[in-house]
């Protein structure tokens, strides 16, 4: 038996295919496949596999992950290869790592995300939004009003955001974005506060959302930081708290 | 991969399912479309999740696509949010593999299944930016072509199609398209090559025959308007199932849809001449596939969808003689691969109820009989084979297996149909669970009970059937019979174990006025449409009051189709066609209904019905008992 975790990206027309279709979708392609995926006991067995976390639909990724668990396999390459033969275009699996017996869930461990954040071709802001946000980013509070189970309530988005970085040029945004079972900033939500607070309308449809990898936390004593989830470049790290 | 979409982010990303019109699915097919002389854009004219169901167009669609002058795309209604966007926006609708306009393609063919569709063909047409009317169109427009089981009647959407292609679609598409490709070359007109595809064998182009009426509204006559195109169109029919193309890579969706699921067709045709079914009589004679040949198919189909379910496809899978051994091998490769198998219309026996303990979850399944009719003199008059006694002992094993959950089939509306057979149904229901209580002791029962299902559906006499003579009851008689049956089943001693679920009558009115109707129609149809009539199957969207008022201000009058007693030597708007059985054997077993008499089923004994001039099947088996 053989834990491991699945790096794979998603582009193209597939972006609008929601959670819930992926996973119904690496289901079959594992299938087709062939890959010796193990099952769980009982009348109707499913596969062992989980998500780290969902992609909203609409946006692309290139760095999304999943864990499963074989039975047997000849390496994770030739898992990889496997996959990637019977794949459709939008997806391909990156890379394949096998994980320790006793790893925790990628689910579990997920720290935080990094976005590429830009607007849609045909929903442009009218104004400066890059000189604009970088104005509102240096506040020293960013409140908004986030949906829970138990209402509206109301947050502070600073400590959410590690880092952001804009291209002129290009017209982009990219941030590094709290992402856990504790508190997660979605980029929708972001972008709806920063709107409100120079009185602008946002539509979420207008946000062109690509994330670039998932991070999980490391905690080393006397240093924390937070890396993708599998990465050999040591740049990609990044030091919470000094 | 096509990453050009017809429409944009914004727009797919305010659709209630955006991956309804993307394209782009696993066993989809792209091809160049410079590389290719004739582009069809297939339709099934309801939402995706239905129309991505349908065994037809996945049939249709492998085997175009493995023509390579040929290159065949997809195309299904756009649903309500879609439908009101791209009239907004003025977006013409698309085929989903290139994305491109339908108005440029070559064919756009529909399958017709049901008749509540035929405001979404107008849909169809109109957003494809193509004249409703077949008249109204010139090369500038694909041929629009029908087929599928309402095209044996397709005289109320006559005017909206150019061609019908009456019968089974495997053998006469290749000699069109070559047809179609000398025409081009030619420079033929339109009509010519119309004229053309009539002497095909199969073919039917409605514009080429003329219809007259007697005063009383029936027809006089419907005559060819060329003498070298047929007076009567044969159905076409495939002779060598196995030897026939067959789908091992369908286009499997990312949304779940109806029937998500490898589907397996094991035999076309039923030996069972129920006299209400359509199909039975459409498809005859019942033919075969060889089951090393499904066997193959099966493997290959999982291997090449990763489809988690296969589902034996048949009009009544109980009669395929290689049933049993199918099942075995099935079991056998499907349960290491986790597979789970399903097994629609299965005869209830000692048989099914094995195979259904070994594939099913006993707990979580129930046990379907069709009866039909509450009595047995009701069960005669339609000539369904099925006795309360099979039911009894039917269910008497199944609740020894485990079994505790019943589901009952019942129509209403039989012709010749009395009180008792209305009240019957509720007999059958009762004795069932009687039987329950009498097979499982109390202490065996684990604190469960028995549950039981009746639903009723409405009979709406169809084309092509024994009962294509028979009156249909009216909206008021159709209630008052659910309600008599509602009433029958509320006195039994365990009404409480017994729950009756009875169909919409409004919508089975105007699906008799349809099966049964005329070329009078297409201009009620094209009217409703233009009112907002579309996505009629749907209770939500059906606008019966619509429908009505249309027929009035056109001056129809429904009940003409309905209704109406019809003389035995009626000619009726279908005769144009033949399906394969003669008129005189349907009308010999109207004779037999109404006397009361069963029929032998094609196993037993030839009923001589006509579908033995295809000389296949089971017209040449040998009889087990006479």
């Amino acid at each position: 038996m053989h834990k491991l975790r699945l790096k794979f990206s998603k582009t193209g027309p597939i972006k609008f295919v929601g959670h819930l279709d992926i996973m119904r979708y690496f289901q079959k392609a594992i299938r087709r496949a062939e890959v010796d995926i193990k099952y769980s006991e009982g009348f109707s067995p499913h596969q062992l596999l989980s998500f780290a976390q969902p992609l909203s639909v609409g946006a692309t990724s290139d760095g999304e992950y999943l864990d499963m668990t074989v039975n047997s396999m000849v390496s994770t390459t030739d898992v990889m290869n496997r996959l990637n033969s019977v794949m459709n275009e939008g997806i391909t699996i990156l890379a394949v790592e096998e994980l320790d017996e006793h790893s925790a869930k990628a689910m579990t461990d997920t720290y935080a995300a990094k976005y590429v954040l830009s607007f849609r071709p045909n929903s442009k802001p009218d104004f400066d939004w890059i000189a604009e946000m970088e104005k509102y980013l240096s506040g020293d509070k960013l409140p908004a009003m986030k949906k829970t189970k138990s209402g509206m309530k109301e947050i502070d988005m600073k400590p959410m955001i590690f880092a952001h970085e804009f291209d002129e040029k290009e017209q982009t945004g990219t941030f590094l974005l709290s992402m856990s079972s504790l508190e997660t900033l979605k980029p929708t939500l972001l972008f709806g506060a920063f709107f409100e607070s120079i009185g602008k309308e946002f539509s979420t449809s207008s946000l062109n959302i690509h994330r670039v990898d998932i991070y999980k936390l490391v905690d080393n004593g006397d240093r924390r930081y937070i890396e993708p989830f599998i990465t050999n470049d040591m740049n990609e790290r990044f030091y919470l708290n000094g | 991969m096509n990453y050009n979409l017809a429409l944009s982010d914004e727009i797919l990303l305010d659709l209630e399912k955006p991956e309804r019109y993307i394209g782009n699915e696993v066993n989809s097919v792209t091809k160049d479309k410079n590389a290719v002389d004739i582009r069809f854009a297939m339709c099934f004219p309801d939402v995706y999740e239905i129309g991505m169901s349908h065994l037809g167009i996945q049939i249709l669609y492998g085997m175009f696509n493995s023509y390579d002058d040929v290159w065949c795309e997809r195309v299904y209604s756009p649903w309500v949010d879609a439908d009101k966007t791209f009239r907004e926006k003025d977006i013409p609708l698309f085929a989903l593999e290139s994305q491109d306009p339908i108005k440029g393609f070559d064919f756009l063919g529909f399958t017709i299944q049901y008749e509540m569709c035929y405001t979404n063909i107008l849909q169809i047409l109109d957003l494809s930016k193509i004249p409703l009317l077949s008249k109204d169109r010139t090369w500038d427009d694909p041929i629009v072509i029908g087929g599928g089981p309402c095209t044996y009647n397709a005289e109320p959407i006559a005017d909206f199609f150019d061609i019908f292609y009456i019968g089974e679609g495997e053998t006469k598409y290749r000699e069109l398209f070559d047809l179609y490709k000398k025409c081009k070359k030619e420079n033929m007109s339109r009509i010519d090559f119309l004229h053309e595809c009539a002497k095909i064998s199969g073919i039917y182009v409605p514009a080429f025959y003329d219809v007259q009426y007697k005063e009383d509204g029936t027809i006089a006559s419907m005559k060819p308007i060329y003498d070298d195109i047929p007076s009567v169109i044969k159905k076409e029919m495939c002779l060598a199932l196995s030897e026939t193309f067959y789908p091992t890579k369908p286009v499997v969706p990312y949304i779940k849809i109806t029937q998500d699921r490898v589907v397996l067709e094991i035999m076309r045709g039923c030996i069972r001449g129920c006299r209400f079914c359509q199909a039975g009589q459409l498809y005859k004679p019942l033919r075969e596939k060889d089951v090393n040949h499904l066997k193959e198919l099966a493997l290959e189909a999982l291997k090449n969808t990763g489809y988690e379910e296969i589902s034996l496809s048949s009009l009544s899978s109980s009669d395929y003689s290689k049933l049993p051994e199918l099942i075995d091998f099935l079991i056998k490769n499907c349960s290491e691969k986790k597979v789970n198998i399903s097994l629609p219309s299965l005869r209830i026996d000692a048989f099914s109820l094995d195979v259904m303990s070994k594939v099913q979850d006993v707990k979580k399944s129930s046990l379907t009989f069709a009866p039909e009719a509450g009595t047995q003199r009701m069960r005669n008059v339609i000539n369904k084979g099925l006795t309360e006694e099979d039911i009894l002992r039917g269910s008497h094993e199944a609740f020894l297996g485990g079994w505790n959950k019943v589901k009952l089939y019942f129509m209403l509306g039989l012709p010749t149909e009395t009180d008792e057979d209305i009240y019957g149904i509720g007999d059958i229901a009762n004795k069932v669970a009687v039987e329950y209580f009498e097979t499982v002791p109390k202490e065996k029962r684990n604190g469960r009970t028995i549950d039981i299902v009746a639903s009723t559906s409405f009979f709406v006499p169809k084309p092509f059937t024994p009962f294509q003579w028979a009156r249909m009851n009216t909206k008021e008689e159709f209630l008052d019979k659910a309600n008599k049956t509602r009433k029958g089943i509320m006195s039994q001693l365990n009404q409480k174990h017994i729950k009756y679920n009875w169909h919409e009558a409004d919508a089975s009115m105007m699906e008799g006025v349809l099966a049964r109707g005329d070329r009078k129609l297409c201009k009620v149809i094209l009217k409703a449409y233009e009112k907002g009539c579309i996505f009629d199957a749907w209770g939500e969207y059906f606008k019966f009051d619509t429908w009505m008022e249309t027929f009035e201000e056109c001056g129809v009058d429904p009940f003409f189709y309905t209704t109406r007693e019809r003389k035995d030597d009626e000619i009726f708007p279908w005769d144009i066609l033949n399906c394969g059985v003669t008129k005189e054997f349907l009308l010999r077993e109207w004779k037999n209904a109404l006397a009361g008499n069963k029929s032998f089923n094609c196993r037993q004994s030839c009923l001589g019905c006509g579908a033995a001039s295809y000389g296949v099947g089971v017209c040449k088996e040998g009889r087990t008992n006479a």
